[in-house]
């Protein structure tokens, strides 16, 4: 675990979705020199290693007004939550590692901390299970995860020529934190709302919820029974494939895979359904691991494009504001979204070019618009030879 | 073979099929506490302190009880429990051991001794008292408590070295790390690649183990677990160690 490092901005929780991307870690820390480790010792391996850092984080920002929050230094700490342990069975024993992960964060003194991946949604209602902490705020970073994927289903309509407001969405996994702050923000724009979850109870709720605001909303706890097709669809909770999804929603529909770990792919059953990853942005200010798990901890077919919850610390740190952005259930607001992507964009962090399992999914035209719309073609790069840096 | 205690093994007719897989793991118990009394009694002869050498020879006097009750435990079941601490990974251990204490570097022995084969045997015995019924499963469970308590002693001298330098100190770690370390690590690996290990009565033991619900992998995971998290509680950086256990042979 190990002690306090000195002047530490952030700490970013978080575990492998695969036993490729775990392989993939080992196999930088054992060395180029080394041959790497079989899948079975791996598997034997890593459910044994306790949560830990491994390694450093440097992340810049473009807001030059603000030397001094030039940069943000941060770690990321794995809990080891093994790949093929995610599942309702191992709950207490990945809330034990998510608890054990968080006190090496407090340890190292981190200011502020995000839990990624599974980690926040072990925790995201049960703040109270985090060790006792004083000067280190966590937060889940749903907040800047539902803006991110807005901002995908904003952007993937206007590249398919889709209108927003003619539109029906379905959101699965619309109870849950991540969930229900994309129905208060995509609601206002679209012709009706279709949420699906497991809890009735708190289904009607969120409907209540968004009613009161005259938007037309259906609840189900399955999708057969909703009685219009959706032509957007955010899957807020992973679906085992595609073709769940086949016959409940239009041929066309924009698919949003906001699911953790994301599992969705472009599917021979639905070949007119347009899936991409929603959550993702990319940081423009440069991101630096130490050693170099570039590609490796981040494994997007871009460059420093990173899960939101992790860049919502990332921003607070280098906006200064050591706080629980996002915590608990249920409070993420547009406002609240608004104020998260401001401050992410304020330091160069925005919306990641758009992808799925078969690559991106926008032409090469438009990526390479994309790229060269930051300020600079291979930003890392670029902010480490910042004179601060 | 070694003869720092009188066992006074007899042969009786094993009465369970699982008796010979015991036989060898009490082997391998019985040789790693005769190694342990061997080290302290080494350690107390570099003490300067009379109270630190009354203390390494008392921990020599623990660990030939340890060694002594698990080899009753074997006659219960009605085995010959054999030891070699001359067998070639022990021996190795025990000469990186006597190498602290040819350079009379009291607390590379005590990295050696607490951190690294405590680590070992204090995980190892836990998970196999977790499994092995009756007195026999007591014993391994009660000797891996006694275990983990005396590691505290040994952890405030090495906390309080550290802090005096802790680069200087993670340096030490490492070094005996890649020596030691690598020597258990190939001892824990799930098959003997280097040949028989000059302890196990016939042939391996480790294809055996999924008999008496336990496996190769899941004693090396403990014992890598276990020395990680004592590493931690040095306070050496967590990626520091991750690395060093990350790089060793399997």
């Amino acid at each position: 675990m190990g002690s306090s490092v000195a002047g530490l901005d952030f700490a970013l929780i978080g575990h492998q979705e695969s036993w490729r991307a775990a392989a993939d870690v080992l196999a930088v820390l054992r060395g180029a020199e080394r041959s790497r480790l079989p899948d079975d010792e791996i598997k034997d391996i890593l459910p044994w290693i306790p949560p830990r850092v491994v390694c450093h984080v440097e992340v810049g920002s473009i807001d030059d007004a603000k030397i001094d929050r030039a940069q943000a230094r941060g770690i990321y700490i794995d809990s080891f939550i093994p790949p093929d342990r995610l599942g309702a069975g191992y709950v207490h024993e990945n809330i034990a590692r998510v608890r054990a992960a968080a006190a090496c964060a407090i340890k190292a003194g981190a200011k502020i901390v995000s839990l990624g991946g599974f980690s926040s949604i072990l925790i995201e209602g049960n703040f109270d299970q985090l060790p006792e902490r004083h000067d280190t705020a966590f937060t889940t970073g749903n907040t800047l995860t539902v803006g991110f994927i807005v901002q995908g289903i904003k952007k993937m309509c206007a590249l398919e020529g889709r209108n927003l407001r003619s539109s029906t969405l379905l959101i699965v996994g619309a109870t849950g934190d991540v969930g229900s702050g994309c129905a208060r923000c995509l609601a206002p724009f679209v012709k009706r709302v279709l949420l699906s979850a497991r809890n009735v109870e708190r289904l009607r709720g969120l409907a209540a919820e968004l009613q009161a605001h005259g938007v037309q909303v259906e609840i189900a706890t399955g999708l057969q029974q909703f009685s219009a097709e959706a032509d957007l669809v955010i899957c807020a909770a992973s679906l085992a494939s595609p073709s769940l999804l086949l016959g409940r929603v239009a041929p066309d529909a924009i698919v949003c895979d906001a699911g953790y770990p994301k599992n969705l792919s472009p599917s021979a059953q639905m070949p007119g359904a347009k899936i991409f990853f929603g959550g993702l942005g990319q940081i423009t200010g440069g991101l630096r691991f130490t050693p170099d798990f570039h590609g490796i901890l981040n494994r997007h077919p871009f460059p420093d494009v990173v899960h939101g919850c992790l860049l919502e610390g990332m921003a607070l740190a280098l906006e200064g504001r050591f706080e629980p952005f996002s915590q608990g259930r249920g409070f993420i607001t547009p406002e609240r979204v608004a104020e998260i992507e401001a401050i992410a964009a304020r330091h160069g962090i925005y919306l990641a070019p758009l992808y799925n399992a078969d690559g991106p999914v926008q032409d090469t035209l438009v990526c390479e618009t994309e790229w060269s719309s930051a300020e600079n073609p291979h930003p890392s790069e670029a902010w480490m030879g910042h004179p601060e840096g | 073979m070694e003869t720092l205690v009188g066992l006074n093994c007899s042969t009786v007719e094993c009465t369970s099929p699982t008796a010979p897989i015991w036989q060898d793991i009490l082997a391998q118990a019985v040789t790693g506490e005769l190694m342990a009394a061997m080290n302290y009694a080494s350690l107390s002869e570099i003490c300067d302190d009379p109270e630190e050498v009354a203390d390494a020879l008392e921990h020599a006097q623990i660990e030939r009880g340890h060694a002594a009750r698990f080899a009753a435990e074997g006659r219960k079941i009605g085995v010959d429990v054999s030891n070699n601490v001359d067998a070639k990974h022990w021996k190795r251990l025990r000469e990186a051991f006597l190498g602290c204490i040819t350079e009379r570097d009291f607390i590379g022995c005590l990295i050696v001794q607490e951190i690294m084969l405590e680590s070992f045997a204090v995980a190892s015995y836990a998970r196999v008292g977790k499994v092995a019924s009756g007195s026999l499963g007591t014993t391994f469970a009660s000797i891996a408590a006694e275990e983990e308590e005396h590691v505290d002693h040994a952890m405030a001298i090495l906390t309080a070295e550290r802090a005096l330098d802790p680069q200087r100190f993670d340096d030490k770690v490492y070094r005996l790390h890649l020596d030691v370390m690598t020597t258990l690590a190939k001892m824990l690996a799930k098959e003997c690649k280097d040949g028989h290990c000059e302890v196990c009565h016939a042939t391996c033991v480790k294809p055996a183990l999924f008999d008496v619900r336990l496996s190769a992998a899941e004693l090396r995971g403990a014992s890598l677990q276990q020395y990680l998290k004592t590493l931690d509680m040095l306070g050496i950086p967590g990626e520091v160690t991750l690395t060093w256990v990350a790089q060793l042979p399997v």
